[in-house]
């Protein structure tokens, strides 16, 4: 039976770099991505974690790094805490194209019907929209989802 | 229940949804998909003509060539500015007909903007080409409505 994959292509006015940095690093993350940074030392191996930087310091989502390639591809194991035999993957590729980049955001290998694939499926288009925002205008968007 | 959902993804036809949270209102929004003025700021010099009325034919055209009409069609339904359902094809291939719903809903300080791209006849053409097309046209769309200027999107194709 077919499992869920989402694909998600979008064109920023930035380069690979800042792209990179965007993801990877909190003090820029923190500023599109809802409450939440995303903390590892990217190292091929390393674990990485999604935080949420309220007081609580909740991991959201913790994985491993599978593929590090800067600045271009990014292959993270994905799964809530509490729940991680649920474990889906995520890949970023960058490719710069003139003055834009496309990044592909490819989530797959997830459960049909989990609360993570429903989870997942609202928050990559807000993530997404909100990272181009910060990029190309300085400013993120509102994001009330991601809890 | 397995059963059920095999029979459903064989017989699925293709359905594309796109999802884009862009922080202008609604009345812009609906311009820049409307108004050709603004659209051709963002879709590739490309812009959409019609009176928007319900019944109404429309057209998507590049200006600059010698035979501008790229896609034609009929407006389905049209709720200024929440909702306009388009059908969709080819003038060289008006039997390979689809439809284009977009929807519009304020959000806070942004727009979600909703664009499903469905009702393909089988073995449709079209599904490849829009594929490739709709996520750079919204991407520019929202370059287009954040920053004042849209993406140079058909960079592959002159």
């Amino acid at each position: 039976m077919q499992k869920p994959k989402l694909v998600y292509s979008t064109f920023i006015r930035t380069t690979p770099k800042q792209l990179w940095a965007a993801i990877t690093k909190p003090e820029f993350t923190r500023q599109y991505w809802g409450a939440g940074v995303n903390v590892s030392d990217w190292k091929k191996g390393s674990k990485w974690e999604h935080v949420f930087e309220d007081e609580s310091r909740t991991v959201g989502i913790t994985g491993k790094v599978v593929e590090s390639v800067p600045p271009k591809r990014l292959v993270l194991t994905w799964a809530a805490p509490n729940h991680l035999a649920d474990k889906s993957r995520v890949t970023f590729e960058i490719e710069p194209i003139e003055d834009m980049v496309n990044l592909i955001v490819t989530h797959d290998q997830l459960k049909a019907g989990s609360a993570m694939t429903k989870g997942v499926s609202s928050g990559w288009p807000r993530v997404l929209s909100s990272l181009k925002s910060f990029l190309e205008t300085g400013k993120g968007l509102t994001l009330t989802c991601g809890h | 229940m397995k059963t059920k959902t095999r029979k459903n993804n064989a017989m699925q036809k293709p359905k594309l949804v796109y999802s884009t949270f862009i922080r202008t209102t609604p009345k812009q929004l609906w311009a820049a998909i409307t108004k050709p003025e603004f659209t051709r700021q963002y879709w590739g010099g490309a812009t959409n003509v019609s009176d928007w009325k319900k019944g109404s034919k429309w057209e998507h055209h590049f200006e600059e060539e010698a035979d501008p009409v790229y896609i034609v069609g009929k407006v389905l339904e049209s709720v200024p500015p929440k909702r306009l359902v388009l059908s969709w094809a080819s003038p060289d291939n008006v039997g390979d007909k689809s439809r284009v719903t977009f929807e519009i809903e304020q959000v806070e300080d942004m727009v979600n903007l909703v664009v499903t791209h469905d009702s393909f006849k089988a073995g449709s053409t079209m599904v490849k080409k829009v594929s490739r097309g709709w996520p750079r046209v919204l991407s520019s769309m929202k370059s287009f409505l954040e920053t004042g200027k849209g993406l140079n999107i058909w960079y592959d194709q002159k």
